[in-house]
């Protein structure tokens, strides 16, 4: 666990020295979140709430998947994939950890300075455009808190099972361009899941993807209470199990056919 | 020019059968990049089903809006992507455009012929299908005068965006790595096109006016074909502006690049 620890403090480390690359990431998000805010203002046009979603809340949604691009890897990543291609993949799995816990540590220390560097940091330069809607008890932050690290947890998940089709094929990142547009969509990152067509929004939700975009950022806006916020907790949970079971079966089967190709 | 023309058709078709070499895998990749680009289409349609219109236009006419950007953005991205600053980039760093500049043949044309990536066939699918969908929902009154303005708007279209990538890869001379801005401006103005102008506040319409002129390319032109009221209030020649606009980019771009050119050091790779 101690290992764990030290490769996400070296992981946010090495984050950090890509200093210029987060400022550029931060303005282009800033600009694209403009243009969808812009959007989502000629939509409702002066309509104070559509299906339950206010006008606020729906710009503060834009503002909010903005910030959690890079914490989630939203577009996803083709980084194991990089390493099984390159070789590399054989280096680590000679490591005392496995390569399940080794890749969600490395993604656990970039996300955590990405949080921070395009997280929150890109909430204040939003807020200097558009107002934002804040969680308004202590309760609702915390709701958020949980919230939002389990869709971490089942953001990583579906990305490494993902990034295992380049163990069966070499045109894996075709594939992981299908999947990642997929998950994007319907995860309510394009458009909030609430302005969809309700036949469309059920179907979402029969997929692990809301869990990673839509849910937290309604818990956020405190849209849901109760038993209901509990269920929609307790679905990111089973998501990420489900995802993370998968992943780890797909892994071995993986690992049996891995082949090494020189040196 | 007819010998630079026959350069250019070799350079291109050497990498297109090269291209052509895996054949399944070239049209599944052309199918899903159809597939993929129409997702934003369709999640914007699908959003429409609850909204009807965005500030006046409805569905149909969004789609000749997002028709023309996507597939003149896609026609120039595979004609100039060997100016597209992510694959000039490693040219530069490499030291193969040294190579370039030792052979006998116009600089410009070699860097033209240089990548060509058909697989964006998929995106200019994608954008004349939404095309033909919004010729499908819309009734566009076709007039001769239209009739022959269409492909003219669609050239002046490929001409400017290519413009802004001829800038962002003469900008690799000067710093090598690719410019994250250039991104927002060719990609972002793309997605900006994609909707009318004026939702968009202030600043951000002034800039693609007087600064990059992108507001006559695709709005004051869809204006003219949809029979639309102009909410800016420009003059009534405003949607004609396309082609002298893209040209006098296209001009600027190319001043830009020669200048690029004079003062390029190599990277000594």
């Amino acid at each position: 666990m101690q290992f764990f620890w030290r490769l996400v403090s070296v992981s946010f480390r090495q984050e950090t020295t890509y200093r210029t690359a987060m400022w550029a990431g931060l303005a282009t998000n800033l600009f694209f979140g403009l243009l969808k805010a812009a959007l989502i203002t000629a939509l409702y046009a002066g309509k104070g709430e559509v299906n339950a979603l206010s006008f606020g809340g729906a710009i503060t949604f834009v503002g909010l998947t903005q910030a959690l691009i890079a914490f989630h890897r939203l577009f996803g990543s083709t980084d194991l994939m990089t390493t099984v291609y390159s070789g590399q993949v054989a280096t680590d799995l000679l490591r005392p950890v496995g390569l399940y816990p080794f890749w969600m540590a490395r993604e656990l220390g970039r996300s955590l300075f990405n949080l921070m560097g395009r997280g929150i940091l890109y909430m204040v330069f939003f807020r200097m455009f558009f107002p934002l809607q804040f969680p308004c008890s202590l309760l609702q932050w915390m709701t958020f808190m949980i919230s939002v690290s389990l869709a971490w947890f089942v953001s990583f998940s579906w990305n490494f099972l993902v990034n295992l089709v380049s163990f069966w094929t070499t045109d894996g990142r075709g594939v992981a361009r299908i999947a990642y547009t997929l998950s994007q969509f319907l995860s309510g990152f394009i458009m909030p899941l609430a302005l969809l067509p309700d036949w469309f929004s059920r179907l979402c939700s029969w997929t692990p993807f809301p869990a990673i975009v839509n849910t937290p950022v309604e818990v956020y806006l405190g849209m849901h209470h109760g038993s209901e916020l509990i269920w929609l907790l307790v679905l990111q949970v089973v998501w990420f199990l489900v995802l993370a079971g998968v992943g780890h079966l797909v892994l071995q089967a993986g690992l049996r056919r891995l082949v090494i190709q020189g040196g | 020019m007819l010998r630079l023309l026959l350069i250019y058709i070799k350079l291109l078709s050497i990498q297109i059968r090269s291209q052509m070499q895996y054949r399944v895998s070239f049209l599944l990749e052309v199918i899903s990049t159809a597939l993929l680009n129409g997702m934003y289409f369709a999640s914007l349609a699908l959003v429409l089903e609850r909204f009807g219109q965005i500030a006046g236009w409805k569905l149909g006419e969004i789609a000749f809006l997002a028709g023309m950007a996507e597939t003149s953005f896609a026609t120039m991205d595979m004609l100039f992507s060997g100016f597209d600053p992510d694959g000039f980039s490693p040219m530069v760093r490499l030291g193969r455009f040294d190579q370039i500049l030792l052979r006998p043949i116009n600089i410009t044309l070699q860097v033209f012929g240089s990548r060509f990536i058909i697989r964006r066939l998929g995106r200019i699918l994608e954008g004349v299908t939404i095309l033909v969908i919004s010729f499908a929902l819309t009734d566009i009154q076709w007039t001769i005068g239209k009739m022959l303005y269409l492909p003219v708007v669609f050239i002046s279209q490929v001409i400017a965006m290519g413009s802004l990538f001829v800038v962002g890869g003469t900008l690799i001379f000067w710093t090598v790595q690719p410019i994250e801005a250039v991104n927002i401006v060719t990609y972002g103005g793309t997605e900006l096109m994609t909707y009318p102008m004026n939702i968009y506040p202030g600043w951000i319409q002034r800039f693609f006016t007087y600064v990059i002129p992108f507001v006559f390319m695709n709005f004051y032109p869809a204006l003219y074909f949809l029979n639309k009221p102009d909410p800016l209030n420009f003059p009534s020649f405003a949607p004609f502006l396309s082609p002298f606009a893209a040209l006098s980019m296209l001009l600027l771009a190319m001043v830009f690049w020669r200048f690029g050119i004079n003062h390029y050091q190599s990277t000594g790779s």
